[in-house]
């Protein structure tokens, strides 16, 4: 049988700024459902309401997603474990990115023996 | 038992977005010698002009662009779409408020007019060659007449537990998804759903995802998973839902939910059937169906038929008709195609859903199954397709 050669779309075709559409916005209230029963900890406590285009839909997504895999303890399979993202709770700031900063499970809690202590620095 | 069948080990699903049979396929009926029933000479529905002129099906149908705003294909829009708006008891089916449904979005009686077309076949030469080339079905039906999530969800579970829209669902004991199903099965089957990426994700989510993310991979490790032969039993594969940044760049969404684009969608049909048919151990031993979730408010020119209901009853109010419903009656139809070296080029005429997913891969891994929904217990299954002795050397190949 001959090769059957499958056109490629234009590069403009691609636009992560285009508004989301219902399903979309539906995928991400789904999200937020699954979300809110995570640890407080691992919420992304982003504003959702703010999300207007597929980009933004698709960084909330890959957080919430991550953090479901990561509450299991392991990524899905093709993504190592060690790559899957923590979220941490961040304010929704107007004119900033409205995603959550990520770190790595190893960077947010030191070791307690190395904590500092409170109190007033010394003179 | 057909040799194909007996040598059978592998089946996924690839379920795409939004898009109806007469749109995608319908034009394989230009034909004189298909049995397609698709696109013929006279379709057309009523404008909203006083005159109520007739729109004609044309082939002007494009990749992107044309139908935004997306087509509402929510319950009541679908409800008008497929009986224009007659609301009368007795009421039938007759596919003329396609038209009316879009226009009532813009109030641009021009563009409502793009709900009517459809693709020349060489516009899409994977889907219409593997339509061609294998076996496609010329009554697969959505399950319901409404969107996404509850369709999606006959896939995986057999019925959508009362819903008819978006909303979440929660599984109702005793019925289980299928992927449940084969896990807890003695002996133990394999299950997986393979989403696009982590930004893309599944739809599944408040029951699957939540609870048991390792029953799903990235569609990189579908790829993986074909090169080693180490597909699980069942796999359902979704498409990439976003355009949005990638470790190597911007990624097209590959779903062709409007107003995406369809070339892109037309891509990773051939990425999947590529990975499967370039393991030589892996084609001999699997089917692969091709199906779309529902008709995302595109015209199509076939009523839905009844079906049996599901013992369920969405409410006047979630249906937003004012009426309830019984899930007696089947969503628009949507193209579908049953894709295996072991299947001769055939048009099957029986009617089919999404329950019949679950339905086939039940009946062909576990047998009998007896808590499973009255929709799932009556749909057809696909697997006596794969009729051939022999196996096909002449299957296509796809330049990705």
């Amino acid at each position: 049988m001959t090769l059957i050669k499958v056109p490629k779309p234009p590069q403009s075709a691609i636009d992560p700024s285009r508004p989301i559409n219902a399903l979309l916005r539906n995928q991400i209230l789904h999200l937020q459902e699954a979300e809110f029963r995570l640890p407080v900890r691992m919420q992304t406590n982003i504003y959702i309401n703010a999300i207007k285009t597929e980009g933004e839909a698709a960084d909330y997504i890959r957080r919430v997603t991550a953090a479901l895999h990561h509450a299991h303890g392991k990524g899905p399979s093709g993504v190592a474990a060690a790559e899957v993202p923590v979220v941490t709770p961040r304010r929704l700031a107007r004119g900033r990115d409205i995603a959550a900063s990520v770190e790595e499970p190893s960077k947010r809690a030191k070791p307690a023996g190395k904590r500092k202590k409170k109190g007033r620095p010394k003179k | 038992m057909a040799t194909g069948l007996d040598n059978l080990k592998h089946i996924v699903v690839l379920m795409m977005e939004n898009r109806s049979f007469d749109h995608m396929l319908g034009d394989l009926a230009s034909d004189p010698s298909s049995k397609i029933d698709g696109i013929t000479p006279g379709l057309s529905n009523p404008d909203t002009t006083p005159a109520h002129n007739p729109v004609a099906v044309q082939p002007l149908a494009e990749f992107q662009g044309q139908l935004d705003p997306d087509p509402d294909h929510h319950f009541p829009a679908v409800d008008l779409q497929i009986f224009g708006g007659d609301t009368s008891p007795g009421r039938a089916a007759n596919m003329q408020g396609f038209v009316k449904s879009y226009f009532n979005q813009q109030r641009d009686v021009k563009h409502s007019q793009k709900i009517m077309y459809y693709f020349p076949q060489k516009k899409l030469p994977v889907l219409t060659t593997l339509a061609k080339e294998f076996a496609v079905f010329n009554r697969w039906f959505s399950s319901i007449p409404g969107p996404t999530i509850c369709n999606r969800a006959f896939a995986h579970y057999g019925t959508s537990f009362g819903k008819v829209g978006m909303d979440l669902f929660y599984i109702n004991e005793p019925f289980k998804s299928i992927y449940n199903r084969l896990i807890d099965a003695n002996p133990k089957h394999t299950a997986k759903l393979y989403y696009y990426d982590q930004a893309s994700s599944t739809m599944e989510i408040v029951n699957l995802l939540q609870h048991q993310p390792e029953l799903f991979g990235t569609y990189d490790q579908f790829l993986q998973d074909c090169k080693k032969g180490q597909l699980p039993d069942y796999s359902f594969v979704e498409p990439n839902y976003s355009d949005h940044d990638g470790d190597e760049g911007a990624i097209i969404a590959s779903d062709q939910h409007p107003d995406h684009h369809v070339q892109a969608g037309e891509l990773f049909i051939a990425s999947v059937y590529n990975a499967i048919k370039q393991n030589p151990d892996l084609w001999k031993s699997t089917a692969l169906l091709v199906v779309y979730d529902e008709h995302g408010g595109i015209y199509d020119h076939v009523p839905p038929p009844a079906c049996i209901p599901d013992g369920f009853v969405a409410s006047a109010n979630d249906t937003g008709t004012g009426q309830e419903f019984r899930f007696d009656r089947l969503g628009v139809r949507v193209p579908a195609i049953l894709i295996s070296p072991w299947i001769p080029k055939v048009v099957d005429g029986r009617v089919f859903e999404h329950a019949s997913i679950p339905a086939t891969v039940t009946e062909h891994f576990l047998g009998s199954y007896d808590q499973r929904s009255p929709r799932e217990k009556a749909a057809e299954t696909f697997l006596d397709l794969i009729t051939l002795d022999t196996m096909r050397t002449d299957c296509p190949d796809f330049g990705v």
